[in-house]
């Protein structure tokens, strides 16, 4: 096992060679370090935006000189001329600036999604099997696509508009004051005023957004669960009542609609801006009155004026793709520091197994142990070579317990013992590498068959992958693929059943040859020459392995060596089928329709 | 403010409403809100003239300041430029609050016409779409639909400015306004070049980001296996390799929409630098005033931005009319189940005749041809044979559910055709394959087809097919069973759906067994479960268990839509025909003797 000697020294099970090292204080530090990754960028961002801004407010203060220019004697077209080239000049700026900073930005926006997904899949594939055996896979994939695209939405238009709109301002006021320092008095008071309405705008609005978002949320929801049980729903005649229910979801949404419509019809930094451009002519009028400005001074304040309008409308989209941004980067970076509870024991018992299995007095519950347990006081031996079946509902606990084998949860009370060593005493490496489990869901990759079973136990030859396959009853239906064992699987190949899934990774434990084995067999075959061949794989992969086996399958049952009965997180009956035929009435009754 | 990104992954989508009739039918939903809509129009027309105002205002105080200005003059223009910022937020406010109640109600009102729409189809319809898209036609498509509207009002008051001031620049120096003009196609192309090529662009984009999201999928639900076999590298490379051209594609869409912008920036420095020069001139020659000058620069700025609306303003009003299509086509869809009466239906008794039945789910592929099948009252009757035999169809139009094409159907003697459906389904208690439950509690899902049923019926109904799985469930009769039932495992949902058959009283019952497997403790009391609710009730069962084939007072062996074989279990068995085979095919792993059979392989 690899150790990386990083600044937060995790413990990790994956790394990759010079990975570049972020900084995880934080979410925003973190943000900020994979911005700084490439400094050259953001400074050519900042410098575009400052540019283009500084020659778009010359352009106005151009104009401006040009309506002096105008009113002196002697002049020519050529003067006009230059003029108005200098004026495209500088008006081009504001575009040619403006490709620069749309380019900065949308290479840090990319750059940082492309980073934060390597990152972020680097960092679960250092995580332990018992962290991904506890996540939901729905969750993470949302991390590593919503999240990580909200990300460079953030950045590009996000901050890149934020960072726009503030020298939008800035430059504009820098350019008024140089014109003339009066004339600040009334673009100052409307930027102080705007930033009180936009604050309180933002206060009004969000709360409505959030409620209408919601809103539509719930009709939504609420009108799919009716249209997916719509056969309940006319079975039983209850298509008034489902309507009225629709009906009172969309009259609120429709309510809270105009809510919001109100709300941002309100909106008063327009009206603020329409104000303040009144005063500040009359305020430009005053100072020439008084001989302070020329005409052309006049012209290029209200020019300058203008450009204020920009930030007064794009502001508030932008902060809103911020925040949601920030809260993206929180859920991405929670992943990234989670840490693996278990410890892995690298000193610990390091023997080949021989498959002996003891349970004592378990109990089990999630968290931090005060949570109702789900499993109480377990007690059961199997000797090396059995073959343990496991019966009860679904959510009993049926497959808890069998997670405490391979370490995914440790007990919270009690012992589980394998050869007669605690399962916590062993090298956690030496224990899993002997045991192997079989999900219900059984996963495979979009590689062939053939690939697929020989995953994991390299240097495996053509040879022993079909004898696996052979072995596993699955050899006859692979060969009648087209491509047999060179057939893709998934996405871009073959779907396949789950009884041959199943076989597939019956193939995969052939090869791996485990001492002990986990095998969640809650499927049906719908035929039966299918449960023949499923039935011969079982036995054969049985032999020999001590086995825990969660079934339905009665025959599974009724041969294993050793039976739990397990409700409600308790064992109340174990033995082999003909005792608990008789000590169990449970037992007797899943038989009783076989006599 | 219409953005130039707008509607560019709009698809093509199959017409078969022509626009005309879509706008006509569009312009109906708003005619209820025709003073308000009247209301909106003239706040957009007093919009539009406060806006070619405000530049007039600045360019006649520039004018004034050809010689000092008197305060009074100050004054008023001061006053009238507030006074233009004013109405125009007023103008604006009454607009756009007014547009939020038209949109709002019209919405409201669309939605309600597609839900009964929705409501009314027969179960055909439903297996055509998948809910996703009939949900998103309610609730999204509602919705872009009102974009139309507020579409077309933002287009025609930006036109309306345009307009206004070309008019104003026109009456002032028609020289200068022609040059001026001659910047506007400049805009134009520029947007719709750009558009072309954003378009591709996005294409790209939204393809490469499927993929990854694809890949993504498959690397994080394999990382579990990938780390029991330590095979960490090779799925690392497989995501680098996609994680990259992703970065590459999408960098390539943002790079071009970077341009986008900065393009039009360059036109309008172009336009600027003209007016600059030739305004400049005619000044110079006397012909303009300083104030011209000052509105023709200033007029510049204001045709940017409608002018690059203009050329996203049609694919997104497209977008508009494909989504008010969907919605119409929804509305307009016929039900296939028609009633030729209402007759009443009060108690039934549960007999069954089907005579001489057509049916058919596509015109051309026939599923039942002249099928005739009699079912006595209080008969348990189950259905075997292959998939495609039929089964299933007999349970699709006993709960009509569907139309049958020929033959009639009738129900203790009466015609289907002619029952009131509101009062004869509810009479026909059915339990498919996964049952469907609605979130809430077990207890609200057994009282769904009678709200008003009391706690201590409910319980009964629950107790009386079988208490133990009631004390399984964590919080019994009050237990959540989450969106879909999802917290129950298949076996309970069927439990509660046989509780909420019982609850109902029917008289005839219709289960169509489920093929996946059931946990053997709760299989054991489905079937006394069964046992219970079949129990003096006509029963129709599409059996999938040896055990229920077995207690059947019939069975009917269906091949190719017409019944092929029939009796009890012993005597189909003893003849050694189709059902023998089936047995051997289907039921036969689930007889005691597979079970003890397969100890002999083990040994």
């Amino acid at each position: 096992m690899q150790q990386t000697l990083n600044q937060t020294s995790r413990r990790r099970e994956f790394t990759v060679a010079d990975e570049y090292q972020y900084d995880r204080r934080s979410p925003v530090r973190w943000i900020i370090s994979h911005i700084m990754r490439y400094p050259l960028l953001p400074v050519i961002a900042i410098a575009s935006n400052i540019l283009s801004n500084a020659s778009i407010a010359y352009g106005a203060v151009l104009i401006g000189q040009g309506f002096d220019l105008i009113n002196q004697p002697g002049i020519t077209s050529a003067d006009l001329r230059s003029l108005a080239l200098q004026v495209f000049i500088f008006f081009a700026g504001l575009g040619v600036f403006g490709v620069s900073g749309a380019f900065a930005y949308e290479f840090i926006a990319q750059l940082v999604e492309r980073n934060t997904r390597e990152e972020l899949f680097i960092s679960l594939l250092g995580k332990s099997q018992t962290f991904h055996n506890r996540q939901r896979v729905g969750d993470i994939m949302a991390r590593a696509t919503n999240d990580v695209q909200q990300l460079n939405i953030m950045i590009n238009p996000g901050i890149g508009l934020i960072a726009d709109a503030l020298f939008s301002i800035i430059v504009p006021i820098i350019a008024i004051g140089l014109l003339n320092v009066q004339l600040l008095l009334v673009p100052i008071l409307f930027l102080i005023v705007f930033f009180f309405a936009l604050r309180s705008y933002a206060i009004q609005l969000g709360p409505i957004s959030g409620q209408l978002r919601e809103q539509f949320g719930v009709m939504n929801a609420g009108l799919a669960e009716a249209i997916s049980g719509i056969e309940v729903v006319k079975a039983y005649g209850q298509e008034p009542s489902e309507q009225d229910r629709f009906l009172a979801n969309a009259r609120r949404y429709r309510d809270l609609f105009v809510v919001q419509g109100r709300v941002q019809a309100r909106y008063l930094p327009v009206l603020l801006f329409g104000v303040a451009l009144g005063l500040g002519f009359g305020h430009a009028l005053l100072l020439f009155r008084a001989g302070v400005l020329t005409q052309g001074d006049v012209v290029a304040f209200m020019g300058l004026m203008f450009l204020l309008l920009f930030p007064t409308f794009i502001s508030l989209f932008a902060f809103v793709l911020v925040q949601l941004g920030a809260a993206s980067a929180e859920r991405i970076l929670s992943i990234i520091n989670t840490e693996t509870e278990l410890d892995e024991n690298a000193a610990g018992v390091s023997q080949p197994m021989r498959g002996e299995l003891v349970f004592e007095n378990v109990t089990f519950s999630y968290g931090d142990g005060s949570a109702a347990p789900v499993l109480r006081n377990i007690s059961f031996r199997a000797n090396a070579g059995e073959t343990v079946a496991i019966v009860g509902q679904t959510g009993s606990g049926k497959s808890t317990l069998t997670r405490l084998v391979n370490r995914t949860y440790d007990a919270t009370a009690g012992r589980v013992l394998i050869d007669g060593v605690d399962v916590r005493d062993w090298s956690l490496q030496a224990l899993r590498s002997q045991i192997s489990t079989i999900e219900q869901d059984i996963f495979l990759f979009s590689r062939t068959i053939g690939e697929n079973i020989a995953f994991g136990v390299p240097d495996t030859t053509q040879a022993q992958i079909e004898q696996a396959a052979r072995d596993a009853q699955a050899d006859a239906f692979i060969r009648s693929f087209p491509d047999g064992y060179a057939t893709m699987v998934g996405e871009r190949g073959v779907t396949l059943s789950g009884g041959q899934r199943q076989r597939l990774a019956i193939a995969r434990a052939f090869l791996t040859d485990p001492r002990i084995l986990i095998l969640d067999d809650s499927t049906s075959a719908i035929d039966s020459a299918t449960e023949d061949e499923i039935q011969q794989a079982m036995q054969r992969i049985l032999r020999g392995r001590t086995t825990l086996l969660i079934t339905h399958r009665l025959s599974q049952i009724r041969w294993a060596d050793r039976i739990l009965v397990i409700q409600r997180g308790e064992l109340v009956a174990q033995g082999t089928h003909d005792e608990l035929m008789t000590s169990s009435a449970d037992y007797r009754r899943i038989f009783a329709r076989y006599e | 403010m219409g953005f130039v990104m707008d509607g560019l992954d709009a698809e093509e989508y199959d017409r078969s409403y022509s626009d005309r009739a879509l706008i006509r039918r569009i312009t109906n939903y708003f005619k209820p809100h025709r003073g308000r809509m009247l209301l909106i129009l003239l706040m957009v027309v007093l919009q539009s003239a406060v806006q070619t105002l405000l530049p007039l205002a600045i360019a006649n105080g520039i004018n004034t300041l050809a010689a000092i200005p008197t305060l009074t003059q100050i004054g008023l223009l001061t006053g009238a430029v507030v006074l233009i910022g004013v109405l125009g937020w007023v103008f604006n406010y009454v607009r756009q609050y007014q547009s939020a109640v038209a949109v709002g109600d019209v919405v409201l009102a669309l939605r309600e016409d597609a839900f009964d729409a929705v409501m009314q189809r027969d179960m055909s319809f439903y297996d055509k779409y998948q809910s996703g898209k009939i949900v998103s036609r309610v609730t999204s498509d509602t919705q872009d639909f009102s974009n139309v509207v507020t579409l077309t009002i933002n287009l025609a008051s930006e036109l309306l400015v345009v307009v206004a001031v070309l008019v104003v620049l026109f009456a002032i120096n028609p020289t200068l306004a022609l040059i001026t003009m001659l910047v506007l196609p400049g805009f134009a192309i520029a947007a719709l070049v750009f558009r072309k090529a954003a378009r591709w662009a996005t294409r790209r984009a939204q393809r490469m980001t499927a993929q990854l999201n694809a890949t993504v999928r498959e690397a994080i639900s394999g990382i579990g296996v990938a780390k029991s076999f330590r095979q960490e590298s090779a799925i690392y490379d497989d995501f680098m390799d996609v994680n990259k051209l992703t970065f590459r594609v999408k960098l390539q869409q943002g790079l071009v929409f970077g341009t986008i912008f900065p393009a039009l920036d360059i036109v309008a420095a172009i336009g600027a630098g003209v007016v600059v020069y030739f305004g400049g001139l005619q000044v110079l020659g006397g012909a303009a005033t300083a104030g011209t000058w000052y509105l023709f620069l200033r007029s510049l700025q204001m045709f940017y931005l409608p002018i690059t609306s203009i050329a996203s303003f049609w694919s997104q009003f497209q977008q508009g009319l494909a989504a008010s299509e969907r919605v119409f086509a929804l509305i307009d869809a016929e039900s296939n189940v028609i009633q030729t009466a209402n007759e009443p239906v009060d108690h039934l008794h549960g007999a069954i005749s089907f005579r001489r039945v057509d049916f058919a789910y596509t015109p051309d592929v026939p599923v039942l041809r002249d099928f005739s099948l009699e079912i006595p009252a209080g008969q348990k009757l189950a259905v075997v044979g292959h998939t495609g035999a039929g089964k299933s169809s007999l349970i699709k139009l006993i709960t009509r559910f569907y139309e049958f094409q020929g033959g009639t159907i009738l129900i203790d003697g009466r015609d289907l055709r002619r029952l009131d459906l509101s009062q004869y389904r509810p009479q026909i208690g059915l339990v498919p394959q996964s049952p469907f439950l609605f979130s809430g509690t077990v207890a609200d899902n057994i009282r769904y087809g009678r709200p008003t049923a009391s706690d201590a019926e409910v319980e009964a109904a629950a107790r009386t097919i079988g208490g133990a799985w009631l004390d399984d469930l964590p919080e019994g009769l009050q237990t959540d069973v989450g969106e879909r039932g999802a917290r129950l495992s298949l076996g309970q949902r069927q439990l509660v759906a046989l509780a909420r058959v019982l609850l109902q009283n029917p008289c005839v019952f219709i289960l169509d067994e489920a093929t996946a497997s059931i946990d053997p403790f709760t299989e054991a009391q489905i079937q006394d479960g069964l046992d219970v609710v079949m129990q003096g009730r006509t029963s129709i069962v599409i059996a999938h268990r040896l055990s229920t084939v077995r207690n059947a007072d019939r069975i009917i062996v269906m091949q190719a839509g017409t019944i092929i074989e029939e009796g009890t279990h012993d005597t189909l068995l003893l003849q050694g025909g189709h059902y023998a085979e089936l047995y051997t095919t289907y039921f036969r792993h689930q007889s005691i003797e597979y079970i003890e059979q397969v100890g002999a392989w083990s040994s």
